[in-house]
């Protein structure tokens, strides 16, 4: 976050939590649950990363990628609402890779994109040709009314271990905000507090002493909510002059928020493994097909 | 067409993704009006948005020829703008696609600073060169605090509208600066432009690029011909020492680490103020601070604008007062047999190369590939078209063409740097091809 999150279109975007997750009327109609929209969500996640992992792609490029497939059905005020049924999860997934490595300056050709969902997939459903693709991006950039600047947890999350002196639990801290992209929260709360939730689990995971890391944070926040109630500007400015040492300041703002987020997370590990997941092969099979072929309409 | 904030666009919601009618949208929304010119990536036309009533320019986006979608110049420079709204910088209005192509709707810029300077017949006050500078690093100084490097920085991206306000626009080749270590191309700016660091062939750079280029766009301000003219990448590090004298790594330590560095041989500095026999002593002092070697001591865009150059007399001139060229005759009609009704220099055909790309006043092609691009598809009528065509036309024409005092052209990005480029930027340092 090193850029100016608080006066990004990604701040003004966030939406309240009971507006994401929301199943597309059209969607709807066709018979889809929640629970499967959530699902191929979860799918469809699972699939930008194999593809991702075999064009070998920054991790930045995939959480973008991930976040403009969450975007494209999440509904937007002044912007008409996405259903699975009109844009195929199958196509839109591999065409958000394919915008997000261009857009975060890492161009992956849509001739090799087309060539390892060749190799990957043997189901034709989701095979496409890289016309389709081409032409699918079009209709992404519109669907994303054409914001595409996106943040992530991973800088902040960086800056907070390093800040914290807790760089041994990087890697697990890592790999949370990487499952975070399994659910919506991008789309929800600001990166730094879900890099917070991370750590706050990667913490209790580890059973670290950190109780006065969060509370000298605690400390700090209390003296300068109070300020930032009434002035948000100040809160721009402190991030601006002095991004991280002030900006630690900030972090705890939504000390609740965090752990509520920390919860959520947790919560989704269950769902996940009750909905049969494996963290490696992602939703069986069985559960994603009858669910994708309610969407089908034959144009 | 859409926008998540409705309050902002008085388009919102007006067209879902389900209109039947984008064809007509251009017709419905947009009156199209003639050509402005042909750019990096598409025809570039004047239209009326009968929503506002505003005088629009729309970039007609041309797919790449490599199926390779959308131009990646273009998608570059919608990301940026639609995080940079501010006074000093270009808007970009809409964007729409049609018949396949992608549209990019921006405010009608009437002229650029570029002609301006050009203008024989316009006196700038040091007043005015004041009041320019400071929308220039109003504009530059947003991007900064957004962590964008304008990284193209020259008179002619610095449009200028109907009310005066200098916009800074063309983001094609900027990019966000957020981390620390990351590796950038040093192929960026027009040669002119180009600070000593990049020169030396540096790939970490920051906001410090920019800043010296805007150093190079007031010093042009002010003797009204660009200031450091290099023939050639090594030539134009020889004009910059002949002007400020060899640096000595006293006063550039990091200089010598630099991947290009050779020796150069010791030239002393000559005073600024034989340079600049009309500047004041706080405008002199800006330059230097501006021109320091060293990126690292260089003044920032925030503190120049803070520099006692821009508090002390004279004031900036108000951006209404601003001379600017004649703009012409205000024409109702648009209708291409008045071309030659319009007064206005005779453009006589300028030879290859030093034509000033294509008019286009907006100026918001993309200047990597313009100066072929206007050789490719501007023949002489064309441009002498162009030139008399619209009644809002400002007149960035190239006046040495016309009045017979050439300067040497000015060097966009050539072409050995495009394929350099094409490589290195599009495909950035950190860039993880397969294969």
């Amino acid at each position: 976050m090193a850029a100016n999150f608080w006066t990004s279109s990604h701040c003004k975007l966030l939406l309240d939590p009971d507006k994401v997750d929301v199943v597309p009327l059209l969607d709807k109609e066709k018979g889809l649950t929640q629970e499967e929209f959530r699902l191929i969500k979860i799918h469809m996640t699972f699939y930008i990363l194999k593809l991702a992992q075999q064009v070998k792609v920054r991790q930045r490029v995939i959480a973008t990628a991930v976040t403009y497939f969450r975007r494209v059905y999440t509904r937007y005020v002044g912007i008409s609402w996405k259903s699975m049924t009109e844009y195929d999860p199958r196509l839109v997934a591999p065409t958000c890779l394919y915008l997000a490595s261009k857009a975060e300056e890492s161009t992956v050709q849509a001739r090799l994109l087309v060539f390892y969902i060749k190799k990957m997939c043997s189901d034709e459903k989701y095979r496409f040709e890289i016309k389709d693709i081409l032409e699918m991006e079009m209709k992404l950039l519109e669907a994303l009314d054409y914001y595409l600047v996106v943040y992530h947890p991973y800088r902040p999350l960086l800056q907070l271990l390093q800040d914290a002196g807790m760089g041994d639990l990087t890697q697990v801290a890592w790999g949370l905000v990487n499952d975070t992209y399994k659910m919506d929260l991008i789309l929800i709360y600001p990166p730094y507090m879900i890099a917070l939730a991370c750590i706050y689990i990667a913490v209790v995971l580890k059973e670290k002493e950190t109780t006065a890391w969060f509370e000298e944070l605690r400390v700090d926040m209390n003296v300068v909510s109070l300020i930032l109630e009434h002035l948000s500007e100040c809160l721009i400015f402190l991030y601006e002059s002095g991004y991280f040492l002030n900006l630690k300041l900030l972090y705890l703002r939504g000390d609740l928020q965090v752990k509520n987020i920390a919860i959520e997370i947790l919560d989704f590990y269950d769902y996940f493994n009750l909905a049969g997941g494996d963290p490696q092969k992602g939703i069986p099979e069985e559960r994603i097909n009858p669910a994708l072929a309610k969407l089908v309409t034959k144009a | 067409m859409m926008t998540m904030m409705p309050a902002s666009e008085p388009t919102a919601a007006a067209v879902g993704d389900e209109d039947p009618s984008l064809s007509k949208r251009v017709a419905d929304r947009y009156l199209k009006r003639e050509v402005l010119g042909e750019g990096t990536y598409g025809v570039v036309f004047k239209a009326i948005d009968t929503k506002t009533g505003q005088t629009v320019a729309i970039k007609k986006i041309r797919l790449g020829k490599y199926k390779e979608g959308v131009n990646f110049t273009a998608l570059r420079e919608i990301k940026l703008l639609k995080e940079l709204k501010d006074p000093n910088i270009i808007e970009l209005i809409d964007a729409f696609p049609h018949k396949g192509n992608l549209h990019l709707v921006f405010e009608f810029m009437e002229s650029d600073l570029e002609a301006v300077i050009r203008d024989r017949n316009i006196v700038l006050s040091p007043s005015d060169i004041k009041s320019y500078l400071q929308m220039t690093l109003k504009g530059l100084s947003y991007c900064h605090k957004k962590w964008v490097l304008h990284r193209d920085m020259k008179p002619n991206n610095l449009l200028i509208a109907a009310d005066g306000q200098l916009k800074l626009a063309d983001f094609g080749l900027a990019r966000i600066f957020g981390s620390p270590d990351r590796k950038f191309t040093h192929q960026v700016f027009a040669r002119w432009y180009r600070a000593p660091e990049l020169l030396f062939g540096t790939k970490q750079y920051g906001a410090g690029v920019d800043v010296w280029a805007a150093g190079c766009i007031f010093a042009e301000l002010l003797l009204r011909r660009p200031f450091l003219q290099g023939s050639s990448d090594i030539d134009q590090l020889g004009k910059i020492f002949a002007a400020f004298g060899t640096p000595k790594p006293s006063q550039w330590p990091d200089m010598v680490y630099l991947p290009d560095y050779v020796e150069y041989q010791y030239v002393p500095a000559p005073p600024l103020r034989s340079l600049f026999p009309m500047a004041s002593d706080d405008a002199l002092d800006l330059l230097s601070k501006m021109f320091t070697y060293d990126p690292k001591a260089r003044i920032s865009v925030q503190q120049a604008l803070e520099h006692r150059y821009f508090s002390s007399v004279p004031a900036p001139t108000k951006p209404s007062l601003l001379p600017r060229p004649p703009r012409k005759g205000d024409s109702l009609n648009h209708r291409p047999s008045e071309f030659n009704s319009q007064e206005g220099p005779l453009v006589l055909s300028p030879p290859r190369k030093l034509r000033r790309v294509t008019v286009h006043h907006e100026g918001l092609e993309g200047h990597v590939y313009q100066q072929d691009k206007a050789d490719e598809h501007m023949g002489e009528e064309r441009h002498g078209e162009t030139t008399g065509q619209s009644g809002n036309m400002p007149m960035s024409i190239d006046l040495g063409a016309v009045f017979g005092s050439r300067p040497i052209p000015r060097p966009t990005l050539n072409s050995a740097d495009r394929s350099h480029l094409k490589r290195k930027l599009d495909l950035d340092a950190e860039f993880e091809y397969p294969q």
